[in-house]
């Protein structure tokens, strides 16, 4: 177990520098917000989902209805359902609290990092250590980032945009899970949605983008089961 | 100043629905069957998702109105993952893009 716990700690290392920037955003949004340190603390722990915390700290701190700020936060959290789906397979035999730990730690980074390295597991149990050790990394990273962010404010200088730092970090994941020219062709249509759907109301252009997306690769494996 | 109910309320409500979101299919996983065909699909869900976070983050990152600054982005995010294809080094391809991003905007 702790072998594969490790290897997924280790694998997160090289994509904190993605992280720490958008962490320190995080803190700093809850401290302009004049939340009080016990309340970034909780909300931080209680949802970690740094989209969705962004999002709906902005909306309260304009005292948007609840249902405004509930629905802001979920839409943008839908997207971990389809991670949800494609982790379930890997928790098959897995305890309740693993399935637990595994669900209330679920990231993009996380996912994307152990679907990158899917080639080194030979069970689900290796898989699922590897997650949760990703997962031990993200939240320690995050967490300090955070903290640090609300007690010192955004420390990184702009002119160094370390926030740029997050779409190359992805970059790096999205790089190993293009393994055909079918894998390819869903993530340039995904890229030209992602453009054509970034106006759509409450941050519904991504999860816009991915359904369609998958939908584009449902037709690409079913056009290659109908041809054998 | 957030009130503190209002405040809490929200926060409980987003903690419960969002762990419902991630949870949702992993409690079930014991209990049902994954098709091929299903398994194949979600394979393809970092091609549909990762692209949607880095180029709306990358081509509008001044926002939807700037037309033309900040293009570079553009540019470097696609040599560092032509880069990163050859290297498969992801510290590497962070490094690379960020001192060419610097370079390209402060000298």
């Amino acid at each position: 177990m702790v072998k594969h716990f490790n290897m997924g700690f280790k694998a997160v290392l090289p994509i904190i520098s993605g992280i720490v920037p958008f962490g320190a955003v995080m803190g700093s949004a809850f401290a302009e917000a004049k939340l009080s340190f016990w309340q970034a603390f909780f909300m931080n722990t209680a949802v970690y989902a740094g989209a969705a915390q962004l999002a709906t700290v902005d909306l309260m701190s304009q005292n948007a209805a609840v249902l405004v700020v509930l629905a802001t936060g979920l839409i943008i959290n839908l997207r971990f359902l389809l991670y949800s789906a494609a982790m379930s397979p890997l928790t098959h035999d897995s305890s309740p609290l693993i399935k637990f730990l595994c669900a209330f730690t679920l990231t993009d980074q996380s996912y994307a990092t152990m679907t990158a390295n899917q080639n080194k597991f030979n069970t689900n149990t290796e898989a699922v250590n590897f997650y949760l050790g990703t997962a031990a990394c993200m939240i320690l990273t995050w967490d300090v980032s955070v903290y640090a962010g609300y007690i010192f404010g955004n420390f990184a200088p702009v002119s160094w945009s370390l926030d740029f730092a997050v779409p190359l970090s992805f970059v790096a994941l999205l790089v190993p899970s293009l393994k055909s020219k079918k894998y390819i062709a869903v993530a340039v249509v995904s890229s030209l949605l992602s453009l054509l759907l970034y106006g759509l109301p409450l941050k519904t252009g991504l999860m816009a983008t991915a359904l369609l997306s998958i939908g584009f690769a449902w037709i690409l494996i079913r056009r290659k089961s109908d041809q054998r | 100043m957030i009130n503190d109910n209002y405040f809490l309320l929200n926060v409980v409500l987003l903690a419960v629905g969002t762990l419902i979101i991630r949870g949702s299919f992993i409690a079930l996983s014991g209990k049902m069957k994954n098709s091929e065909k299903l398994r194949e699909l979600f394979s393809y869900i970092p091609a549909a998702v990762l692209p949607a976070f880095i180029f709306p983050a990358t081509f509008f990152h001044r926002g939807i109105v700037e037309s033309i600054y900040g293009k570079e982005r553009v540019l470097i995010l696609i040599a560092s993952g032509v880069v990163f294809y050859f290297i498969r080094s992801t510290l590497l391809i962070i490094s690379f893009g960020l001192i060419l991003l610097y370079v390209v905007t402060q000298l």
